[in-house]
């Protein structure tokens, strides 16, 4: 239908280890340590094991439909209607994400970077690439991730290296303090923000991967890899700042390379350190934005999804000033609403589609020979 | 009156860039999208710089996902 697109399975790797390293490397350690205090890094490791396993069921329903985007497999499993309306949920969903991290990167830039300067003029500026990238096309998107991963190792490796030796192993302590319920509680957040909402790249994976197949283990292996980035930044944030600190911090990555002071001679690097969250940030919105303006051409049966992007540029940036009239809002929403809101899309559907998947299996099989 | 002339300017723009290929290779469907949009992101965009309210997907949200909240929580 649209244009013929391949990425190759390392270039996906990199997209999922950016998407899965994206908003939480900001918010998560704060998310964790508000409720499981020092023990936040259990919760850390406890949520990326869950989240696994959830990515394990998305990789499972792609290999079923190996040429199909998400779209298309709604579409393919409930029906023209239903399977549209789904559909239409879905592109709600990760329209609304790209309006929610529009929102971050603005809040962030214009609280520890710029603070004069209007949260409009850099969200129009951080739309104006987004839209440059999504119309480019998914190729380009994945060899600039590629060019960007190694940016992005390199700076969390000087983030590690240099505020080890600001460690203060008292911190952790008393460990195992929190109960099972406040640990479950909190990875919550984790699993909802890394894992979840990697649903929007069952609009990449099956479909845009020359070998399915192998991308499978990549899938994983990239949400894996993620994971421990959360799980090391988790760590270093309650060994550093303290569980309070964290919990209280809106971006306690952020105020944790703050703390980089060696020999007083290398210290207040975080400018440097922000490149880290921007470059995340701006993966993850990629994702989210290609996943709805791809996605609503397919429901639409467009020929070219290019023409949507400007005109859906400019409704999420308008939507990004509007959407949390201030920071607390955010919190609030983000820790409710939003879990159950990405839940429902994100694990709800996955599930219904297996379900559907099993009665109907023997009459899909028919249609997708016919395909 | 700045600001919505800087808005319809951007528009003018979008329309510029993206109408002539579009009638070129006579894809009417993805015009009439294309043109829906950009009249609701235009519309949206003048609205805010006025600063009146405009919906917000959040409410909406929060009202349907409300009594799930306080189910679960009590």
């Amino acid at each position: 239908m649209m244009q013929n697109v391949k990425i190759n399975s390392y270039q996906f790797l990199v997209l999922v280890i950016l998407f899965t390293v994206g908003t939480s490397i900001l918010i998560v350690p704060s998310a964790l340590a508000t409720v499981a205090k020092q023990d936040a890094w259990i919760a850390a490791i406890i949520g990326t094991v869950i989240g696994l396993s959830i990515v394990w069921l998305f990789t499972k329903i792609g290999l079923w439909f190996p040429n199909l985007t998400f779209v298309q497999m709604n579409e393919m499993l409930f029906g023209k209607w239903i399977g549209n309306i789904l559909s239409f949920l879905f592109i709600s969903m990760t329209l609304l994400s790209t309006a929610i991290l529009l929102y971050y990167s603005g809040s962030f830039l214009t609280t520890h970077v710029m603070p004069n300067t209007p949260m409009g003029a850099t969200n129009i500026l951080m739309a104006i690439i987004l839209v440059m990238a999504v119309r480019l096309g998914l190729e380009t998107i994945a060899r600039s991730a590629e060019i960007f991963i190694g940016v992005f190792f390199l700076l969390f490796i000087i983030l590690v290296v240099f505020i080890a030796p600001e460690i203060k192993f008292e911190n952790i302590q008393p460990v195992f303090e929190a109960d099972i319920n406040s640990i479950a509680e909190s990875s919550l957040s984790l699993i909802v923000i890394s894992s979840v909402y990697a649903v929007s790249l069952l609009m990449i994976y099956p479909a845009f991967i020359n070998q399915p197949k192998s991308a499978k283990k990549f899938f994983l292996f990239g949400n894996l890899i993620g994971g421990l980035v959360i799980i090391i930044l988790t760590f270093l944030c309650i060994f550093v700042l303290g569980a309070d600190i964290t919990a209280r911090q809106e971006f306690p990555g952020y105020g944790l390379a703050k703390m980089i002071n060696i020999g007083n001679f290398i210290n207040r690097v975080e400018a440097l350190m922000a490149a880290l969250w921007i470059i995340c940030l701006y993966f993850k919105m990629v994702i989210y934005f290609y996943s709805s303006v791809y996605g609503l051409a397919q429901i639409l049966n467009l020929k070219d999804y290019r023409p949507l992007t400007y005109p859906l540029g400019m409704i999420v940036v308008v939507f990004s000033l509007v959407i949390f009239p201030n920071v607390m809002e955010q919190q609030k929403f983000d820790s409710t609403i939003n879990i159950y809101f990405a839940l429902t899309i994100g694990l709800l559907l996955p599930l219904l589609m297996v379900i559907v998947y099993a009665i109907r299996k023997k009459q899909l099989k028919k249609n997708l020979d016919y395909a | 009156m700045l600001k919505s002339a800087g808005i319809l300017l951007v528009a003018a723009v979008i329309l510029f860039i993206e109408v002539p290929s579009l009638l070129e290779k006579k894809h009417k469907k993805e015009l009439i999208v294309f043109s829906i949009l950009l009249a609701i992101g235009v519309g949206l965009s003048i609205a805010y710089s006025f600063g009146s309210a405009i919906p917000n997907p959040i409410d909406l949200l929060t009202f349907i996902y409300k009594p799930l909240h306080d189910a679960i929580t009590r």
